[in-house]
């Protein structure tokens, strides 16, 4: 019996485990093939869709040229917005899976800003480079034109980080506003009838004014500034400052004309119109200061106004070499001397006589939207919102300027909507180096420019009257396929533009 | 070239365009290996494959057209030249007579005469090779319709005269890989069989670490023509086309390119930056210089010193000297230690006599040819045309150095706008003017 019964449980011991191993074998394959199922299902167009309920992404891949071609071929979500197979494809998948899960539990769609995620710089963070490259393995199809060519040739030789989304941003998602050629009708068309003025404003005595661009029917409001001697800088006690907008400093400014509004598109485009060329002097820095001949901006890559539209908005994406032209070219059909602001006389016009962060009461603490509990919360927006164009209250994109209350000195947008170039060269030092404090212009020599003001794409902290920034001039022409690159526009900057100060002299009665 | 292999996904392009042998020996050099194998050099051949018949079209049929046509039907079996096209009638009869005089008649409704002939030659559907081998101006667009067309192209250096034109061809020569096309240049240096076995020699350490190089190419003042009464502007500068720089690139690119692309093959890489003289003394038509004094700077204290000069009664003589640390070599056929020992020798085949030949068997001319017609036939792909840009846009960058008198860095050349010539290629006046560069002009727009 002990026998028996130890032959009997041996026996079920062995059918026991084969029985065991083909069900684990089984149940292994489901679970395989449903995983694999899983992992197949969740990365669908159809899946993809049924959360991503963001404005037209659906309609708008569905127009773009990964849909919508000549042969047939349809490029799915997950083949662009995951990396291949074996590549970090699981990995993507889950990072992206748990981030799409939370914004759907505990976001308000309505609430996120989908135009700012369409744009390059957050882009790049759920658009795969080695994705692209799977499916485009020839970067040079015979019929690549000569500009595509030069670009891929200075895609594959940079040595600068660069993707393909940099110049192909809108292959998966439509946008109307694109164009990725030089867009040689950029403002030539004139619209309006109006009568155009025959001649510039006249200036009697230092006051405000409406200056007038001859042969043109633009007008733009120029507000007299007395001058002042005031602080410049960030004391350090003030929150969320930078070291290099210290040590703070007592500065003296004469009177100027100062710009209301950083200089439109109407503005700018009668610059354009006046003094645009084809232009085979890319590259070179045009020497000779003869205003007689001034040329002007070749046409821009693209659309510099990133179809927000022209008119009142801001202009855009012009080099700072640009910006100077455009001021050289406005004194000579003006008569008056006009300029970039320098950097002291940009802070005094921003402060109009306040030592607190903002030209209005309030705490940059307060006001940002960096760090953990306003993800809860939210910043405080009450003063801020109606007078700065910035990251909170812009729909990632500038403004006209009648959105905006003006500062006590009458100008509006000082802080916000887009960086303003000033005619100082950037050093982090040079408040704590500069010994002139009348009239400073900054250190002798230099790379980059300062910039003042923020932009829309800024955070509150940004938007200080004391903050500083400088343009990056090889960052902001990464895409531009030109060989060499323009000195007119920038590819990569949409962010900036400037606003022109007039010197008070004999021609403008003072 | 070191810029343009760095992205992995083209590595396997860039490593054909730069010359499989500049960068696979490069690599080599520096471990010291000895006796590697170093691979992607061109074969040495007696002759070209059997195979299917191969039909090319002449376009350019000057001395050196005519020349390079009869230079691919030595190359093997069954190569027929089908084709011609030029600008000048006088010159395709002179070819056509030429190669009727060899019992070898071209079909006059296949010879085309103007500035679009190239486009009819190259929409025949019999011609598969393309011989490109008009002043070099004309080679971009001639390679770029070559490559629309499916052909396999021979390209005759300088492929082009500014850096526009050498972007064309490195762009053409990627779309031509992509899609099977085979490309050989006229660097015919790296189709001999003495400086291949020295570069091997080199690679395999014999002189050591490289520190210096020179190249030259000084000769005997070249052909000019004279205006001819009748000739337009156009006519007259394509007929002289020699002595004007938006044809001919100035001789720094048309001959001592030779020079300057062994230099580079050697060396693995183009080099970084370049200071330069040059002048004109002697000149009688154009516009170029008649010498140049380069400084070629390879970077890490390395440079090389290239010359080159076509003014007669001087100390003329062309070739190549590289130095290294164990040794220096002529590039072509003898190695010597640091006290002028010969180290080594190349040993030329035997004439009847019994002596030794000073050259190698095959003229290289023709060994090009066959290289083109074996890569065809078997399938071997070839495709130069890349790492003959880069040395011809070295010569640019030299040629640039010493017009402006600036330091030219390769950056600046490689994406650099200069786009020589008129606008318009036609026939008629031409307004353009032809001022001899003078260096230290400031630059204004």
């Amino acid at each position: 019996m002990k026998l028996k019964n130890n032959q009997s449980r041996t026996f079920l011991r062995g059918r026991t485990k084969v029985w065991l191993i083909v069900a684990g074998f089984i149940i292994c394959l489901i679970f395989l093939k449903s995983g694999k199922e899983v992992i197949s299902y969740t990365s669908s167009d159809k899946y993809c869709v049924s959360c991503h309920i963001h404005p037209m992404a659906d309609q708008s891949w569905k127009l773009s040229a990964h849909f919508n071609n000549r042969t047939g071929n349809i490029i799915h979500c997950a083949d662009c917005h995951l990396p291949p197979e074996g590549r970090g494809y699981l990995f993507a998948k889950a990072k992206h899976g748990l981030k799409d899960a939370y914004g759907f539990y505990f976001k308000d769609s309505a609430k996120i800003d989908w135009q700012a995620k369409r744009m390059l710089e957050n882009a790049k963070g759920f658009v795969y480079e080695k994705s692209c490259l799977r499916c485009h393995q020839n970067l040079f199809p015979v019929k690549l034109s000569v500009n595509g060519g030069n670009a891929h040739l200075f895609y594959t030789t940079s040595k600068e980080p660069l993707t393909c989304i940099n110049c192909h941003l809108n292959v998966g998602h439509f946008d109307k506003n694109a164009i990725h050629a030089h867009d040689t009708s950029f403002g030539v068309s004139v619209t309006a009838n109006q009568a155009l003025f025959t001649e510039p404003a006249r200036i009697e005595k230092f006051e405000n004014f409406s200056e007038k661009i001859p042969g043109t029917n633009v007008a733009f409001e120029m507000v007299a500034i007395a001058g002042g001697t005031f602080k410049m800088g960030s004391p350090e006690s003030e929150p969320l400052r930078k070291a290099d907008e210290g040590p703070v400093r007592k500065v003296t400014v004469s009177k100027f004309f100062m710009a209301k509004t950083e200089v439109t598109w109407d503005e700018y485009l009668a610059f354009f119109r006046a003094t645009g060329s084809q232009g085979r002097t890319e590259g070179q820095k045009v020497i000779k200061k003869n205003v007689d001949a001034i040329s002007g901006a070749t046409p821009p890559w693209g659309a510099p106004d990133q179809g927000w539209g022209k008119g009142k908005h801001p202009a855009i994406t012009m080099t700072w070499h640009a910006a100077s032209v455009y001021c050289q070219w406005l004194s000579k059909v003006t008569g008056k001397k006009y300029r970039l602001p320098t950097e002291a006389e940009w802070e005094y016009a921003c402060r109009a006589g306040s030592e607190a962060p903002y030209f209005f009461p309030g705490n940059p603490k307060k006001f940002t939207s960096a760090g953990f509990l306003k993800k809860f919360f939210g910043p405080d927006t009450a003063i801020i919102a109606s007078r700065v164009v910035y990251k909170v209250n812009s729909p990632s994109k500038t403004k006209e300027p009648v959105y905006v209350k003006e500062n006590p000195f009458g100008l509006k947008n000082m802080a916000g909507n887009v960086s303003e170039f000033c005619s100082d060269f950037y050093s982090p030092d040079s408040y704590k180096t500069d010994s002139i404090t009348v009239n400073p212009k900054g250190p002798s020599r230099g790379q980059e420019h300062v910039i003042r003001g923020g932009s829309f794409k800024s955070d509150a902290k940004d938007v200080r009257s004391a903050a500083r920034d400088f343009t990056k001039t090889k960052a902001w022409l990464v895409t531009d396929p030109q060989m060499p690159k323009s000195i007119w526009w920038y590819s990569d900057a949409i962010d900036v533009g400037f606003r022109v100060v007039c010197e008070a002299d004999s021609v403008t009665g003072s | 070239m070191q810029n343009i292999d760095r992205r992995k996904f083209i590595g396997k392009t860039a490593l054909a365009g730069i010359g499989l042998a500049g960068a696979g020996a490069l690599i080599t050099a520096c471990k010291r290996n000895p006796d590697v194998k170093i691979t992607g050099l061109n074969p040495i051949l007696n002759g070209a494959p059997k195979g299917k018949k191969l039909r090319a079209g002449l376009v350019g049929v000057g001395a050196r057209g005519t020349g390079a046509a009869i230079n691919f039907i030595s190359a093997g079996p069954d190569l027929e030249i089908i084709a011609l096209a030029d600008v000048f009638q006088d010159k395709i009869d002179a070819c056509r007579e030429r190669f009727a005089s060899f019992k070898l008649p071209i079909p006059a409704e296949n010879c085309f005469v103007g500035f679009d002939a190239y486009k009819k030659l190259m929409a025949l559907p019999d011609v598969d090779v393309v011989i490109c081998a008009t002043p070099p101006q004309f080679r971009p667009e001639h390679f770029l319709e070559a490559v629309l067309n499916n052909k396999h192209v021979f390209l005759e250096k300088p492929v082009a005269v500014d850096p526009v034109g050498i972007r064309s061809v490195i762009t053409s020569a990627k779309k031509a890989e992509a899609i099977g096309l085979n490309v050989v240049t006229g660097t015919q240096r790296r189709h001999q069989e003495d400086y291949i076995e020295t570069y091997k020699q080199v690679m395999n350490g014999a002189i050591g670490t490289i520190t210096s190089a020179k190249a030259f190419w000084n000769q005997d003042h070249v052909w000019y023509r004279e205006r001819e009464k009748g000739w337009n502007d156009m006519e007259y500068m394509i007929r002289n086309w020699n002595n004007f720089c938006w044809l001919c690139g100035d001789h720094i690119l048309d001959t001592h390119v030779h020079n300057i692309d062994v230099i580079n093959w050697f060396m693995g890489k183009h080099p970084e930056k370049a200071i330069g003289y040059g002048g004109r003394h002697r000149r009688v038509t154009g516009d170029q210089y008649d010498f140049f004094s380069i400084d070629f700077d390879y970077g890490n204290g390395v440079s090389s010193h290239s010359m080159c000069r076509q003014i007669d009664s001087c100390a003329n003589a062309t070739g190549e000297v590289i130095m290294g640390t164990e040794g220096y070599t002529n590039c072509q056929n003898t190695i010597w230690d640091l006290k002028g020992n010969i180290k080594w020798q190349f040993l030329y085949a035997k004439d009847e006599n019994g002596n030794p030949m000073n050259a190698v068997k095959i003229p290289p001319y023709v060994q090009e040819h066959m290289h083109l017609v074996q890569a065809i036939r078997t399938g071997n792909y070839v495709n130069e045309a890349e790492r003959t840009a880069m040395s011809t846009l070295t010569a640019i960058m030299g040629r640039t150095a010493a017009y402006t008198g600036r330091l030219i860095t390769w950056d600046e050349i490689f994406k650099s706008d200069m786009d020589l010539g008129p606008s318009k290629i036609e026939f008629g006046p031409v307004d353009m003017v032809f001022e001899t560069p003078i260096p230290g002009t400031p630059v204004t727009s």
